[in-house]
């Protein structure tokens, strides 16, 4: 290879050598961070909450009109469910107070001891009765469920702490690492222990937000409705293939019961409407960064086939005289083939250490992960691909030269 | 050595048909320094640029160093060039980006010689045009008549069976021309084959023997021999 002749070439061209080096450098930082984020956001959207997607629905039932009493609005949420469960299509409904994915909602700190002052945990509240876990779908792996006689009520400005609750296998070993957490006590910022009488395979929390991913399996079930004066959440989960049908009706149902009632549709949903929604600022996040990364690499590419166009325009005599001294078309391809690879070399060495360095600064400032090196090792072979095939087209051009060139005059 | 037999090139348009060499005739036996001549747009150039395989030709045949070459193909013509030609331009034709040194690398690179005997083969041709202790100018950083000499360097370090010049020594002044021609026929004493295109006929009185080409065709061959008679009018002009 004509590597010594093609770098005391390049010697003779710093300036446009250095502003590639350099743009392909700050090129592989950006974009391999970026992918590195985004492919982070991305992988979460996919991971499932531990319910029933496909026919789960939530409604948001929010009550109007004269305000009830807590009796009242007690006597028609059981109205109300036991309507959503005889509907055709629907397999069960409970109430709640919030949902998975839905971005915000209760959030507890739990802790082994009544006086307990650095919690053991964080966990998010689910509120429900007998009937939650059939309406969510979530899978008991240990213990027993709630009875109808374990249900209680929260009104408004209520503090209550059950004696039972129901956990997710991930905040049962967060709190008993070692053995089963069932019929042991937890305290919920409270000195009344807790009994866990059931372990459930998986509840995602409400939160969707990066800060709380260390928390976002650990979930527990408290036997409580709800029994506010602005409202709760209906968790229904229609039979199979029958989503569309019971997403219907169930609010009809519920309105012929009381029209004193608004359903938010902004809120609840279907469960694929909801990860939408959850998601929403991950997915424009990353494909803002997508957009990003791509638009870099064209502008990258542009500045290479640009830089290599100009040269070769420059050098056409020069090209022309090597032809003349027995270089073949090949030969013509591959120096600037290989003068493009040198340049890029350059470039990717000096953008592995940008890469490195800016990770870091991000996981040092923004608590990033450590980026993997199969980032940079595909961000590295990306830019080496795409300047090698951004040089192809003036490279051929270069070596269709003819070597006639080397006689004419400029 | 090179023979060329009812040559013709014919540059075509849609329109018109322009033939720079017509039945061209030419043979240059081995050891012979020609000199063709001819006025501006005569064909000279057209001749040289066939014989050095750097253009095609449209008609006749072409017999350099016993090969018949219109029917190469380009990688064939480009070793040819390489390993049978050596070429000496008006203008130089150095590359401005590589020193003295590279310069005369770049065809015995091309040749694939290995390292140590293209240094042999530079140093050798370096010392023959008097450029050894400028190896490591740049060309920017030479007269024209060393920047020539350079090129006549690069010409003679493949050992070419052929030395083909155009106007060599068109772009220096007459001190520097002299040293330029007096080398060339330092070369052509040695052994050397060298077909000179020039305008200039007091410097074509020096080769062995004269081509004249008006309007693409050999019109007068002198088939006398004129050994260096007019030294001293090129020195002198």
């Amino acid at each position: 290879m004509q590597i010594k002749p093609v770098l005391t070439a390049l010697r003779r061209h710093k300036a446009g050598t250095v502003l590639v080096v350099l743009q392909i450098a700050l090129t592989l930082a950006i974009v391999c961070n970026a992918m590195f984020i985004l492919h982070a956001r991305l992988s979460h959207l996919s991971e499932p909450t531990g319910v029933d997607e496909a026919n789960l629905f939530v409604i948001a039932n929010q009550w109007a009109g004269e305000q009830k009493s807590k009796q009242e609005i007690d006597a028609q949420v059981r109205a109300d469910l036991i309507a959503l469960q005889q509907l055709p299509g629907v397999l069960d409904a409970a109430p709640s107070n919030s949902y998975p994915l839905r971005g915000s909602g209760w959030d507890n700190f739990v802790g082994l001891k009544p006086d307990q002052l650095q919690p053991t945990s964080d966990a998010a509240v689910y509120l429900g009765d007998e009937h939650l876990l059939r309406a969510l779908g979530v899978k008991l792996v240990a213990g027993r469920n709630f009875r109808a006689d374990e249900i209680g009520t929260l009104g408004l400005r209520e503090e209550v702490h059950p004696a039972q609750v129901i956990v997710t296998r991930a905040l049962a070993e967060r709190l008993y690492p070692h053995g089963s957490a069932l019929g042991k006590p937890l305290y919920s910022m409270s000195a009344t222990p807790s009994t866990i009488i059931g372990i459930v395979d998986r509840l995602q929390t409400q939160s969707v937000d990066d800060w709380q991913r260390a928390y976002a399996y650990q979930s527990m079930i408290w036997p409580l409705r709800l029994d506010w004066p602005s409202g709760l959440y209906y968790i229904v989960r229609a039979r199979p293939g029958q989503l569309a049908a019971a997403m219907r009706e169930a609010p009809k149902a519920l309105l012929a019961l009381d029209s004193q009632r608004i359903i938010d549709p902004s809120d609840g949903g279907s469960f694929a409407q909801i990860r939408q929604r959850a998601y929403d600022s991950d997915r424009g996040t990353a494909i803002l960064m997508g957009i990003i990364s791509a638009v870099l690499l064209v502008i990258t590419a542009a500045g290479i086939v640009g830089l290599t166009s100009f040269w070769v325009g420059q050098r056409r005599k020069q090209i022309g005289v090597r032809r003349a001294l027995g270089a073949r078309q090949r030969d013509i391809l591959s120096y600037f083939l290989t003068e493009n690879l040198l340049i890029s070399l350059g470039g990717v060495l000096l953008g592995v250490v940008l890469a490195v360095s800016m990770n870091v600064w991000l996981v040092v400032r923004m608590g990033a992960q450590p980026m993997s090196p199969l980032y940079l090792a595909a961000g590295v072979l990306l830019l080496l691909l795409l300047g090698q095939g951004a040089v192809l087209a003036p490279a051929m051009k270069a070596s269709r030269v003819p070597p006639v060139e080397a006689t004419r005059s400029v | 050595m090179l023979k060329m037999t009812h040559l013709s090139k014919v540059y075509r348009t849609e329109v018109v048909e322009t033939y720079a060499l017509r039945d061209f005739n030419i043979d240059v036996k081995e050891g012979e320094f020609v000199a063709v001549t001819g006025p501006s747009g005569s064909g000279k150039t057209t001749f040289l640029t066939i014989a050095g395989l750097l253009e095609t030709f449209t008609g006749g045949h072409y017999h350099l160093d016993g090969i018949e070459v219109s029917q190469l193909n380009d990688n064939a013509r480009s070793k040819i060039r390489n390993e049978k030609i050596g070429f000496i331009f008006q203008a130089f034709n150095l590359i401005p980006d590589l020193n003295v040194y590279d310069n005369v690398e770049v065809p015995l690179r091309y040749r694939g010689m290995k390292g140590a005997e293209r240094k042999q083969r530079i140093m050798d041709a370096l010392e023959r045009v008097g450029l050894a202790s400028r190896a490591k100018h740049y060309p920017a950083e030479l007269s024209g008549g060393q920047q020539q000499r350079v090129a006549i360097a690069r010409a003679l370090a493949g050992s070419p069976r052929l030395l083909l010049a155009d106007e060599p020594t068109g772009n220096l002044d007459t001190q520097m021309a002299r040293g330029v021609m007096e080398l060339l026929e330092e070369i052509h004493r040695e052994g050397a084959t060298i077909v000179m295109v020039t305008h200039d006929p007091e410097l074509a009185s020096r080769a062995q023997r004269n081509v004249h080409i008006i309007d693409g065709q050999v019109v007068d061959l002198s088939e006398e021999p004129r050994f260096h008679a007019h030294n001293a009018r090129v020195a002198d002009a």
